[in-house]
């Protein structure tokens, strides 16, 4: 048993480390999104994407989401995420575009080190999030019907 | 005075969907921790010969591609760098990686974090992973194809 206490306690460690920097990207995050949806900009936004999002079978408030997933980080978009109330396909097409395209400043430099150049690997992320997003909503509107 | 209240109610919102997420992400956590304590990853690199196979890697890719996959991709890379120094992969097995792991890192995290959020897990895992391998068996023929020069 004492040979587990030692990674016992770094998970411990690293999830309280990782939920107080939840806490401090989301909170601010989704109260910039409740003000800004507030003074209606939020609905100016998301009126102009809407077609664009309309490809992924999300409404147009989903666009904020994947801008700050794409340029800030994974963490950010969840703030948006809690403040919209979408379907649970519309949450998992959200979910998969930002698994595969977050946190591109800092993830494409850490890849650079394979030799994979950083503007490749924001293009390949960006691409395939976009593709995978399109893919799967036309899959779940086969499936399903709708 | 409005605004006060719907941020108090943003607040509170936000900080009970973290406290969920605390209930799922605190065992999570600790579990990848005793994995890696079991070394685990060290332990399968052996059982995905076929699946290297399929994007033409080297056995040597094993470790740093799962450990990226299921650990995360700073770990992922900083593995990569090691073995480039040691000269264990070719430029192009290393660009491969890159391209595979850029798609497709920290599976288990990511997705528990994304599942408490209402997304369906399963097609998470399956699609990222599904992508990073056609993908990087794509770059893979182009690669061989049109720039054999970083085949050494």
């Amino acid at each position: 048993m004492s040979a587990l206490a030692e990674p016992v306690k770094r998970g411990l460690t690293k999830s309280i480390q990782l939920l107080l920097l939840l806490i401090k990207i989301i909170v601010p995050v989704s109260c910039l999104v409740a003000v800004l949806d507030y003074y209606g900009i939020i609905e100016l936004i998301a009126g102009f994407f809407s077609p664009a999002m309309a490809l992924f079978g999300l409404p147009g408030e989903a666009t904020i989401a994947l801008i700050l997933s794409f340029f800030v980080n994974f963490y950010a978009a969840l703030g948006v995420i809690t403040t919209m109330s979408l379907s649970s396909q519309q949450i998992t097409v959200l979910a998969v575009m930002i698994g595969i395209c977050h946190e591109l400043p800092v993830e494409t430099v850490v890849c650079s080190y394979t030799g994979l150049r950083i503007p490749v690997s924001a293009a390949l992320r960006i691409f395939t999030a976009l593709g995978a997003g399109i893919f799967l909503n036309l899959i779940y509107n086969l499936v399903l019907g709708g | 005075m409005e605004i006060v209240y719907l941020l108090a109610e943003t607040i509170l919102n936000t900080l009970l969907s973290i406290a969920r997420l605390a209930l799922f992400l605190i065992p999570v956590l600790i579990l990848i921790e005793i994995a890696r304590h079991y070394q685990v990853i060290e332990k399968i690199t052996g059982r995905v010969k076929k699946a290297l196979q399929f994007l033409t890697l080297p056995q040597e890719a094993a470790f740093p591609l799962l450990a990226g996959m299921f650990f995360g991709i700073v770990l992922g890379s900083a593995l990569i760098i090691d073995y480039a120094r040691e000269g264990y992969l070719k430029k192009r097995d290393l660009l491969l990686i890159g391209i595979f792991l850029s798609i497709s890192h920290s599976i288990v995290e990511d997705t528990f974090i994304l599942a408490v959020f209402g997304a369906n897990p399963l097609i998470l895992v399956l699609t990222r992973t599904i992508l990073a391998i056609i993908i990087t068996r794509i770059a893979a023929s182009l690669i061989d194809r049109f720039n054999p020069t970083t085949n050494q």
